[in-house]
């Protein structure tokens, strides 16, 4: 049912200032989302590479990020004002405002585990990060695609990528039982692992902002709802 | 899959419509201005008709109460049907058939006479009532348009007298006078100011408890404001209908999301 209900815009607006507005608004987002790519990416190169300058920058690029979303959210209200958008236009418009909101979640997010990726606790951790590592990794796949979805207006790979978030919640959850189980073995292990936990559930958080991210798109592109429950993966029973 | 985003309204209509347009084709002269429409409009809600101009969708709702025998070299097939009969065989009293489809044009059209003459004219001409019943029934309908408080002093007043949106509450006061069951409103707020705008489409929310309610506008916001059910006409066909939040949130076919958002050419 995704093909018929597709509507590739590329009729103009009789308005030219009013598509110039839409095309303002798309690339405001388009900028937020490769700054939180980038962000995501120095935090985990920060936490398993211990790089200081990565650990320093994901940090410092949270005050542009956040002055992209007011950006969205003026230009969103001056449209809806203005323009009173209809249909295609209104979803995109209203998704904007969402997505820039999950954006700039996914740059807290970012920013809070590069901030713990400098402790001296995680610094001489004598744990393997193998496991944070692939989670990582995943996290950051998931948010390249989500954002390339976002970017092409891409229904198929936001549905796509909406799906794979499971694989995320499952090695969080695999992950949080590790953790766990080296905190009971020996409690000089508590600090380290305590603060590995909170970057983990940052990536985790992370994934979910990105499958937000991917119902927006599909939404705004096909007019057509994700179903409410999402397949997750991983419980903790 | 769910793609209405906000209530639930089923698309079709619960109860028989009022009235039903079955493969109607339409003709001005070798003009084809109507084209297989088939469309249904449901009792008691209000049903928009949208489009570009020369769309058709002024000629449909002119059928509808065969306003269109006035016009030279018509021609029209296809059925209407209203209360089980078609009203497109010659067999129909017109004048009955105004009279239970009265209609409101774009501009206000109060006949040259007092406030009170122009809703007591038409009743007149269908019922024969006591001086008291008039009175009653021209109160009726003033307080039914919010007319009452701003009229019932100067009732012997010209109606030329009053201001734009209150000419146009009156001339839906005269149309609902004579108690008809389908009002047809051709752009009826084209020519008022914001308030009065306000005013009328408040109106028709509350007509709709009694009647059931076609109205052609150009105002989108309008559309998407009065209507329960949206239909968009081009170029003489009907592309699309739906209820008025999957029209305005996501709409099906390409060339409505076109004209809604305004890429039309």
């Amino acid at each position: 049912m995704t093909k018929d209900v597709m509507m590739p815009q590329e009729s103009m607006h009789t308005v030219q200032s009013y598509e110039q507005e839409l095309e303002q608004l798309r690339s405001l987002i388009n900028k937020m989302g490769g700054m939180v790519e980038r962000q995501v990416a120095q935090a985990i190169t920060a936490v398993v590479e211990h790089d200081e300058v990565a650990a320093l920058d994901a940090p410092e690029m949270d005050p542009h990020v956040d002055e992209l979303e007011r950006q969205t959210e003026a230009l969103v209200i001056r449209l809806l004002a203005l323009r009173a958008p209809m249909a295609g236009d209104l979803r995109e418009v209203v998704a904007a405002l969402k997505m820039s909101g999950d954006l700039e979640r996914i740059g807290d997010c970012a920013a809070s585990i590069a901030r713990r990726a400098m402790r001296n606790e995680l610094l001489s951790c004598p744990i393997s990060l193998t496991g944070l590592h692939s989670m990582g990794r995943l996290v950051q796949e998931n948010l390249r695609r989500t954002i390339d979805a976002m970017d092409q207006r891409d229904p198929e790979l936001a549905r796509i990528v909406w799906q794979s978030d499971t694989a995320v919640d499952e090695l969080y959850v695999s992950l949080f039982r590790e953790l766990v189980t080296y905190m009971m073995e020996d409690p000089r292990n508590i600090g380290p692992c305590t603060h590995l936990l909170f970057i983990a559930k940052n990536l985790e958080r992370i994934g979910d902002h990105a499958t937000n991210i991917s119902e927006r798109v599909y939404y705004s592109v096909t007019g057509s709802i994700l179903p409410i429950i999402r397949p997750r993966g991983g419980t903790f029973d | 899959m769910n793609t209405v985003l906000m209530g639930n309204r089923p698309a079709q209509a619960q109860s028989a419509p009022a009235i039903a347009i079955r493969n109607l084709d339409f003709w001005y002269g070798e003009n084809h201005a109507l084209r297989g429409i088939s469309l249904d409009f449901p009792t008691r809600q209000v049903t928009g008709m949208i489009g570009p101009s020369g769309c058709g969708k002024s000629t449909l709702l002119r059928i509808l109460n065969r306003m269109y025998d006035l016009y030279p070299g018509q021609r029209a097939m296809g059925e209407v049907l209203f209360d089980g009969r078609n009203i497109l065989s010659p067999g129909i009293d017109v004048n009955v058939l105004r009279s239970r489809i009265g209609m409101v044009f774009q501009k206000p059209t109060p006949f040259p006479m007092s406030i009170y003459d122009n809703i007591a004219f038409g009743v007149r001409l269908h019922e024969r009532l006591s001086r008291a019943e008039m009175d009653q029934r021209v109160e009726n309908v003033l307080r039914r348009v919010a007319l009452w408080g701003e009229v019932k002093d100067r009732l012997n007043a010209s109606a030329a007298a009053l201001s734009g949106g209150q000419q146009q509450r009156l001339c839906i006061a005269r149309t609902i006078a004579t108690r008809p069951e389908i009002i047809l409103l051709d752009e009826p707020t084209s020519a008022l100011d914001p308030i009065s705008t306000a005013r009328i489409e408040e109106l028709l929310d509350e007509l709709k408890q009694e009647f059931s309610i076609a109205i052609v506008t150009h105002n989108l916001q309008q559309a998407a404001r009065c209507a329960d059910r949206v239909a968009f006409f081009y170029m003489g066909e009907l592309v699309e209908v739906d209820t008025a939040d999957k029209m305005f949130t996501a709409p099906h076919e390409k060339r409505t999301q076109d004209y809604i958002t305004g890429r039309f050419g």
